[in-house]
């Protein structure tokens, strides 16, 4: 009997159930996908760094370096397994050509290493350990795949040529947020271009027990080894090669849950329809004794079966475009071959969006046990309808016309079914809004100060070279001659050492010069204005738990000296772990200097540029623009992209959702409908009474959305920033776009959609509906 | 005699093919002005159908229906939506009602369509008529917390707004107590008094006594019509025989 029932209220209603079906096949589909890519992406990242035998601590250290007293530490240290130290030797950008360009505009630090002999191997593209014999260089994997370089192409260092063998896969340095990259050439080779750079030395260690990296780390540290960059751990390797696909996968699970919900609000306003079309007969099943259960089964087998195919449906197409989502994993990782537990866990996912479902409508179906028999077979309808609104009438309406008053006095009335249509807005409104302001946030060129970079035009590094001063002299006494520069600042960066309240030093990186003149944002207090102030970047701040008004000891030019915190901002660059202060310092070695400069012509800059790169060779001249496009280029046109398609998919979701929220009305409302046509009502009259409803329901949901997408978008989105580093910062809105040219789609989608919605309305017979 | 209302050789079937059925054989039919006229006729012989058609709330396949002069089929949807709301009033078996409005709501709402007069006067109009069809006070409630003969009483309310040339009756004392149905037949003759033409379909011949001109209707055709005096409240009972033993006669 079942089966019959089900199948004949499928067939009734096409269009819902066809539509309920999709959503269901899509959240399915894509619950599924990030099970099995979750299952995938782990089980590469294991194999790689298995492969590779990923060191479980690396120390960076450039300046000089005693590997005999590194050794004998090893050795006398209970924790370690293996230790080495390999040499990376740093090249600028432009002394690199690839098949005849450059890498100079490339913001990676590259370099070039050799093959290691016990550990931290570099593998090619089938997981095997590379030896790279003597011209043959192997290439990281991300610059095959943005087509950088192919196997075959004539590589020039410096001199030397070699010619790119193959690509290697770095389980340290592979991801894009690693902002070093590892070249593999011969040991010969190596010799031959170490001129070409400057070597930096890799300090790692293989322990016996991976849970105590944290032990043997404090025990290097007390020891005053060789300390001189950062320092990275297994765990935080692992998470380096998982972030850009592990967000992907968030992002494809959250995804999956709007869709999810949507398909829910589907379900909750056809249910609700349908309870209350079957109002009468529930009542007369409740009064010749039937279980509530046994009359909630009919309802519950339909959805049952809608999910089942949905899930089915959504786990096979999972399949399908499995592999185009593992690519970049395969490429950078290797594949994983663990296909069966990668099938469990797909199914696990699309088993609970099953019963999500199921429990779902079991949910909505509780109402039945609400309705009295007496009530449905005496009056037909609910009479718990009517709630509020009662003051909103006729008589002493002035405000309306008559149509747009029927269409308000509907939506209060009933606002139970309303409220799935108003909850899908708020959904469309939100996903509308909150990436377009994520994309006016950090395309704006105010999101640098975010960052840790003062706002400017121009901006100069100068590096490792020596004479260091005196060559930042001379680049200022030329700016303070050329009047198209209106103002610049010269930062320079020293190391310190800070006074710990244990007792023990920590050594800390400051840039000392005027902050005022380029200020990054303050999360927290203020830039340093005075000899006896500092401002921290928020991670070092965390790591030496400092807050603002806190004060620290650092040793300058031999004597103590108390600073107060002024400040913290957020910042990216140097690994996030910066200070900033304006004290005086003749003794510290400078490690560089930072210009930045703003002039009086914007379009100056790209000629100014120029100018300056061409006469000071040394230094590296960047135009702001240049810089964040480069840092954030990708990240900004992705965001970009998603927020055009979210605008895309938002409007067809409220088109669709309108669409069939309207037919699903006219459908329940034949009767008030041939009541007003008999009375007179024309049939624009009527178009005009649902154009208001929706309308309505949309001016509600787009002010609740865009309240949600200012609040807990805003959060939401800051969230996701302060992964990169940030934190602390505020959406910039375009007024214009959120809140006039956004609602005024959806008011076009939504008025379309109802006008198509509500067509048939016209063709209602007067007389078959009011007829006995 | 000024005729309302003339309808002729209207045709009207339901269904297509093998299961078509024709409901209105070729009907003619004419109402004066001011005239109470009836139709009679077994479940069936098309006299629900006779109204709709005379009223211009269903389409006929071919004939023709003229109201003060004008050829329904020749007027837009627009046009005779503006007919129905400003000359013809409806009353319904089944009280029609917006479950969301209220009565007072209800009465007025097609004349706050588009206003004629203000909102005050088609206010105090609204309860003018309540008074007088006696359900003052009941302006605020639900259309579930009255009785079905205040509810019928707020349909006719609703359909005198207007001061309609007609009334259009389906059955409207057909879901009443045998005493409501009296006082509601009053009120409706009230209305005739006052000028307003009524045409009402009804199988009870106590309704139908007490119109003036009475259309016997059997298998999509009038095959009979019977006339009476205007009613005065005089002889109901002899009436009422006039018109039973007309039925036993077409064998009704």
């Amino acid at each position: 009997m079942y089966r019959r029932i089900i199948r004949n209220d499928m067939l009734k209603s096409k269009l819902i159930t066809v539509t309920t079906m999709i959503f269901v096949t899509v959240s399915a589909m894509l619950v599924s996908l990030s099970a099995i890519l979750v299952v995938n992406l782990s089980d590469a990242i294991d194999t790689l760094m298995k492969q590779a035998k990923t060191p479980h601590f690396v120390q960076m250290h450039s300046g000089d370096i005693d590997v005999a007293r590194l050794a004998d530490f090893a050795k006398r240290n209970s924790y370690v397994d293996e230790f080495q130290v390999s040499e990376f030797l740093n090249v600028d950008g432009a002394k690199i050509v690839i098949d005849g360009k450059s890498l100079a505009d490339n913001i990676q630090d590259n370099g070039f290493s050799t093959q290691s002999d016990k550990f931290d191997y570099l593998l090619d593209l089938d997981g095997k350990v590379i030896n790279a014999s003597d011209g043959e260089i192997y290439v990281p994997v991300g610059y095959m795949k943005d087509g950088t370089a192919k196997v075959g192409d004539e590589v020039v260092v410096g001199s030397k040529k070699f010619t790119v063998a193959g690509f290697l896969r770095d389980s340290q340095m592979n991801s894009l947020l690693a902002s070093s990259k590892r070249f593999l050439v011969s040991e010969n080779d190596y010799a031959a271009i170490k001129d070409v750079g400057s070597t930096e030395y890799l300090i790692e260690f293989r322990l016996k027990d991976l849970s105590q990296i944290s032990a043997f780390e404090t025990e290097y540290i007390s020891q005053g080894l060789e300390a001189n960059g950062p320092t990275i751990t297994y765990p935080l390797f692992k998470m380096l090669n998982a972030i850009s696909d592990g967000l992907m996968i968030a992002v494809i699970l959250l995804i999956s849950v709007l869709v999810l919900v949507i398909a829910f609000m589907c379900i909750r306003f056809t249910l609700l329809a349908k309870i209350e079309d079957d109002y009468r007969e529930i009542g007369v099943m409740k009064a010749i004794g039937m279980r509530v259960s046994d009359i909630k089964k009919i309802y519950l087998a339909k959805y049952a079966v809608i999910a089942a195919i949905g899930c089915i449906l959504g786990f096979a197409l999972s399949f399908l475009f499995k592999g185009m989502l593992l690519e970049n994993i395969r490429l950078y990782m290797g594949g994983s071959e663990n296909l069966s537990f990668a099938l469990l866990f797909g199914i696990v996912g699309i088993l609970l969006v099953f019963f999500a479902i199921v429990v779902f409508v079991n949910g909505v179906l509780r109402r039945f046990r609400k309705i009295s028999a007496v009530e449905a077979i005496r009056f037909g309808a609910s009479q718990e309808k009517n709630a509020g609104a009662k003051r909103f009438t006729l008589t002493r309406n002035r405000l309306f016309n008559t149509n747009i008053f029927l269409g308000v006095k509907d939506v209060l009335a009933r606002k139970k079914l309303y409220a799935t249509m108003l909850f899908v807005l708020i959904i469309s409104a939100f996903i509308i809004i909150v990436p377009q302001n994520l994309y006016n946030t950090i395309s704006s060129k105010n999101f640098i100060t975010y960052m840790g970079i003062g706002n400017s035009d121009m901006r100069i590094d100068i590096q490792q070279t020596d004479n260091i001063s005196e060559k930042a002299t001379e680049i200022l006494k030329t700016m303070s001659n050329d009047s198209a520069i209106s103002k610049y600042t010269l930062l320079t960066t020293k190391t310190f050492n800070a006074k710990m309240e244990d007792g023990s030093e920590e050594r800390l990186k400051i840039e000392l010069g005027d902050h005022l003149m380029f200020p990054v944002h303050y999360s927290e207090g203020r830039a340093p204005r005075a000899e006896d102030e500092i401002a921290f970047s928020v991670m070092n701040a965390e790591e030496l738990n400092k807050k603002v008004g806190d004060t620290i000891t650092l040793v300058i030019e031999g004597k103590e000296k108390k600073l107060t915190v002024s400040g913290i901002y957020s910042d990216i660059t140097n690994g996030g772990k910066t200070a900033k202060a304006v004290f005086s310092d003749h003794s510290a070695e400078i490690m560089w200097h930072v210009i930045f400069a703003e002039l009086s012509n914007q379009s100056l800059i790209d000629r100014k540029v120029s100018e300056y790169a061409d006469k000071f060779n040394y230094a590296k001249v960047s135009d702001i623009d240049e810089y964040i496009k480069q840092t954030y280029g990708s990240t900004i046109s992705s965001v970009k992209k998603a927020s055009l398609t979210a605008i895309a998919v938002a409007l067809m979701i409220t088109v669709l959702v309108t669409l069939l929220f309207m037919k699903m009305l006219v459908a329940k409302d034949r009767y008030s409908i041939a009541v007003m046509k008999s009375l007179g009502f024309t049939n624009s009259d009527i178009t005009i009474q649902y154009v208001t409803r929706s309308v309505f329901v949309l001016i509600v949901g787009i002010v609740i959305g865009v309240l949600l997408a200012n609040t807990l978008g805003e959060m939401l989105a800051s969230a996701v920033i302060s992964s990169f580093g940030a934190s602390s910062f505020e959406f910039v809105v375009h007024p214009l776009s959120a809140y006039l040219l956004c609602p005024l789609m959806m008011i076009c989608a939504v008025l379309i959609a109802t006008i198509i919605g509500t067509s048939r309305a016209g063709q209602i017979k007067l007389s078959e509906n009011i007829k006995e | 005699m000024k005729k309302i209302i003339i309808g002729e050789n209207i045709v009207k079937s339901f269904g297509v093919g093998n299961e078509k059925q024709i409901v209105l054989d070729g009907v003619s039919a004419y109402i004066n002005e001011g005239e109470f006229v009836s139709i009679m006729g077994p479940s069936g012989s098309g006299k629900s159908t006779l109204l709709y058609a005379l009223s211009g709330m269903d389409s006929i396949d071919s004939g023709q229906v003229f109201f003060d002069g004008k050829d329904l089929s020749a007027l837009s949807e627009k046009e005779l939506s503006d007919l129905r709301r400003t000359k013809m009033g409806f009353i319904f078996q089944q009280p029609t009602f917006l479950k969301n409005l209220n009565i007072l709501d209800n009465i007025i709402l097609p004349s706050m369509r588009n206003k004629r007069k203000s909102a005050k006067e088609i206010i105090d109009k609204a309860k003018k008529l309540m008074k007088k069809v006696g359900i003052a006070g009941l302006e605020n409630r639900d259309i579930t917390q009255v009785s079905g003969g205040q509810l019928q009483r707020a349909g006719i309310c609703r359909a005198l707004m207007s001061d309609p040339k007609i009334i259009f009756g389906d059955e409207p004392t057909g879901a009443l107590n045998s005493k409501s149905a009296q006082e509601i037949m009053d009120l409706i003759s009230d209305i005739n008094t006052e000028g307003t033409a009524v045409l009402l379909v009804t199988h009870d011949a106590k309704v139908a006594a007490r119109t003036e001109r009475i259309m016997f209707m059997l298998d999509g055709n009038i095959v009979s019509q019977l006339e009476l005096q205007k009613f005065n409240g005089a002889d109901l009972d002899g009436r009422i025989k006039k018109v039973t033993e007309k039925m036993q006669e077409i064998g009704i």
